[in-house]
């Protein structure tokens, strides 16, 4: 059985990942989750400042899911390099990086630094965060998607992941701009932006009035993104959405997506991304599959 | 943003389902559930908490995180399981309730740091609101060194625990037998009066000579009070706070309070900075 898969130039031991922001620095999750299992980890969202976040409360729980607005709170690149990578370096998995730019000359800067540090297998950009007030949402437009994954790569050897926005018209032209400029892969999707009301009170319930949902309730949405851009774009894709058990990863590989990052079902069942690891192997057999490749896009008629 | 302290010693996270072995009434809305989980009654202490999920269902979706009411031993005097007390306030407790003796929760713990030590040897004083009592069970028996906490040794830290306890009304009130026969001096109060002094917890407690610490859990207003208490009593406060968590082991970023740095305040994360603050270091609003 060879679970190893290839995006781009990035090779990753087997095609399950954690998503960013939904498994800290990993130091949290020593002891639940082996991480050698792990086809790789992407931290949380550094910003090139220290960001305090959104007040609270900043998450919570709706049908099947949950919204967040926690607003990228991060203790800045510089803090991320000295305090996080050193320990991050030493993980037996793949580490991908993920930055968050204001401003595409800030995201440009963020990536020539971090591209001179070792230790990451690659970078992610979040081109996507819907929580950032003030802050652009650059994967709403392609041009500016393929500039700055272009930009990224000019300053920055290693393979670039763009972590694309579902809140746009179709995503199919934005993940086609970053395959222009020269992504490795997609990340498919950053949250759905939504909102809670308290109606007697007559309030929004989290405190930035609105926030990205995630979790179980939007597999269906995730998994018809990752099948339109398989289908009309010549890039690998890692599916991401609401991902909770074995039946989902298939799910999504057959759909197009060469690997897949668990996110919010890290929440709720810490231990999850490695059982799937564990589990993986046989479900590929059930389709006669001994390589993961064999089964990604495969979905019939 | 967080400073996330590892070197504190802290027991390595588990996962595991657990079956519920004993679950019963204790107040107005208020129950224990027992569950058997040894791996867990091992190491946990008194202060952390537990996160429980119903299994096999997506809504609701998340854990719950619960303070360790206490341990409990088999034949041989070994932790067998832990001992949770809540109060149905929601959708998550609404449906826990009525989970059966057999069945099984989903629980992964020990998390957060446990109670430290208090400052001197003699007189330690407990203020508890509304559900806030939760934690003082392990911690009375700790303090007094009757039982033995996450592999630690048996050690008396303290000659006399006084528990202040205060509820809305007298059939809120759950546990006093508990505390009693652990060894705490049990003090109620009543918003009605029909337990115990009429009135504020903190007034009751602010009534009595100061003890050496203060340690509070419970409802924000109360909490602020208790802090303001032990500045004018001039001795050290530590509270164990609420906050609402997605995870509870310090990957959502959700459970943030304003803690005071050399330079202002920041977020902490309650669930793996806390629960457990120093009352002074906290931006109370």
């Amino acid at each position: 059985m060879d679970l190893s898969i290839t995006l781009g130039r990035l090779k990753l031991g087997n095609p399950i990942l954690v998503a960013s922001g939904t498994f800290g620095y990993a130091r949290e999750m020593e002891g639940l989750v082996d991480f050698a299992k792990l086809g790789g980890i992407v931290p949380k969202t550094v910003t090139q400042a220290p960001r305090a976040g959104n007040p609270p409360p900043r998450t919570v729980e709706t049908a099947a899911g949950m919204l967040n607005a926690i607003g990228l709170d991060n203790d800045g690149l510089d803090h991320f390099l000295k305090h996080y990578l050193p320990y991050l370096r030493t993980l037996p998995t793949a580490v991908i990086g993920n930055i968050a730019g204001k401003t595409e000359a800030e995201f440009l800067a963020m990536a020539e630094k971090v591209g001179r540090s070792t230790g990451l297998a690659a970078l992610e950009l979040n081109l996507s965060c819907p929580n950032v007030s003030g802050g652009v949402d650059f994967a709403i437009d392609p041009a500016v998607t393929k500039r700055v994954v272009a930009g990224v790569r000019a300053v920055c050897s290693l393979p670039i992941l763009a972590k694309l926005t579902p809140n746009v018209t179709d995503i199919v032209p934005i993940a086609q701009a970053a395959a222009d400029g020269g992504a490795d892969a997609v990340s498919l999707v950053n949250t759905f932006v939504g909102m809670a009301i308290d109606w007697k009170r007559r309030k929004p319930i989290l405190g930035n009035v609105t926030g990205g949902l995630s979790g179980p309730a939007i597999k269906p949405l995730a998994l018809r993104a990752v099948w339109r851009v398989a289908r009309n774009v010549k890039i690998p894709i890692i599916g991401i959405g609401g991902i909770s058990n074995i039946d989902d990863v298939m799910e999504f590989l057959i759909a197009g997506a060469s690997a897949v990052q668990v996110g919010t079902a890290n929440f709720f069942n810490p231990t999850l991304s490695g059982t799937l690891a564990d589990q993986l192997p046989a479900a590929l057999l059930q389709l006669g599959a001994t390589r993961v490749a064999d089964i990604v896009g495969t979905l019939a008629g | 943003m967080s400073n996330l302290d590892l070197s504190s010693g802290k027991s390595a996270t588990l996962q595991r389902t657990a079956q519920v072995v004993e679950h019963v009434r204790m107040a107005r809305d208020t129950y224990r559930i027992r569950l058997e989980q040894p791996d867990l009654a091992r190491v946990i202490r008194p202060g952390q908490f537990v996160m429980l999920r119903l299994p096999g269902r997506l809504d609701p979706l998340l854990g719950r995180p619960f303070a360790l009411y206490d341990t409990f031993l088999d034949a041989q005097g070994e932790p067998a399981g832990i001992d949770v007390v809540y109060l149905v306030v929601g959708k998550m407790t609404g449906i826990l309730k009525d989970v059966a003796v057999s069945q099984s929760l989903v629980v992964w713990g020990p998390l957060g740091h446990p109670f430290p030590d208090p400052a001197g040897d003699q007189d330690v004083a407990l203020v508890a609101g509304g559900i806030g009592q939760t934690p003082f069970l392990a911690h009375i028996r700790e303090l007094l060194g009757t039982r033995g906490y996450g592999g630690q040794p048996v050690r008396r830290r303290t000659r006399r625990v006084r528990l202040y306890y205060g509820v809305r009304d007298a059939e809120l009130a759950a546990g006093v037998k508990d505390f009693e026969s652990a060894g705490a001096e049990v003090h109620l109060a009543s918003n009605d009066g029909s337990i115990g002094h009429r009135g504020f917890v903190t007034e009751l407690l602010e009534s009595h000579p100061a003890p050496q610490h203060l340690f509070g859990c419970g409802p924000e207003p109360m909490l602020h009070a208790l802090a303001k208490v032990a500045e004018r009593m001039r001795v050290p406060c530590h509270v164990s706070l609420e906050t609402p968590m997605a995870c509870g082991v310090g990957i959502c970023f959700s459970c943030v309070t304003r803690v005071k740095t050399d330079d202002g305040w920041d977020y902490r994360r309650v669930c793996v900075d806390g629960p457990i603050f120093e009352s002074r270091k906290l931006c109370w609003e």
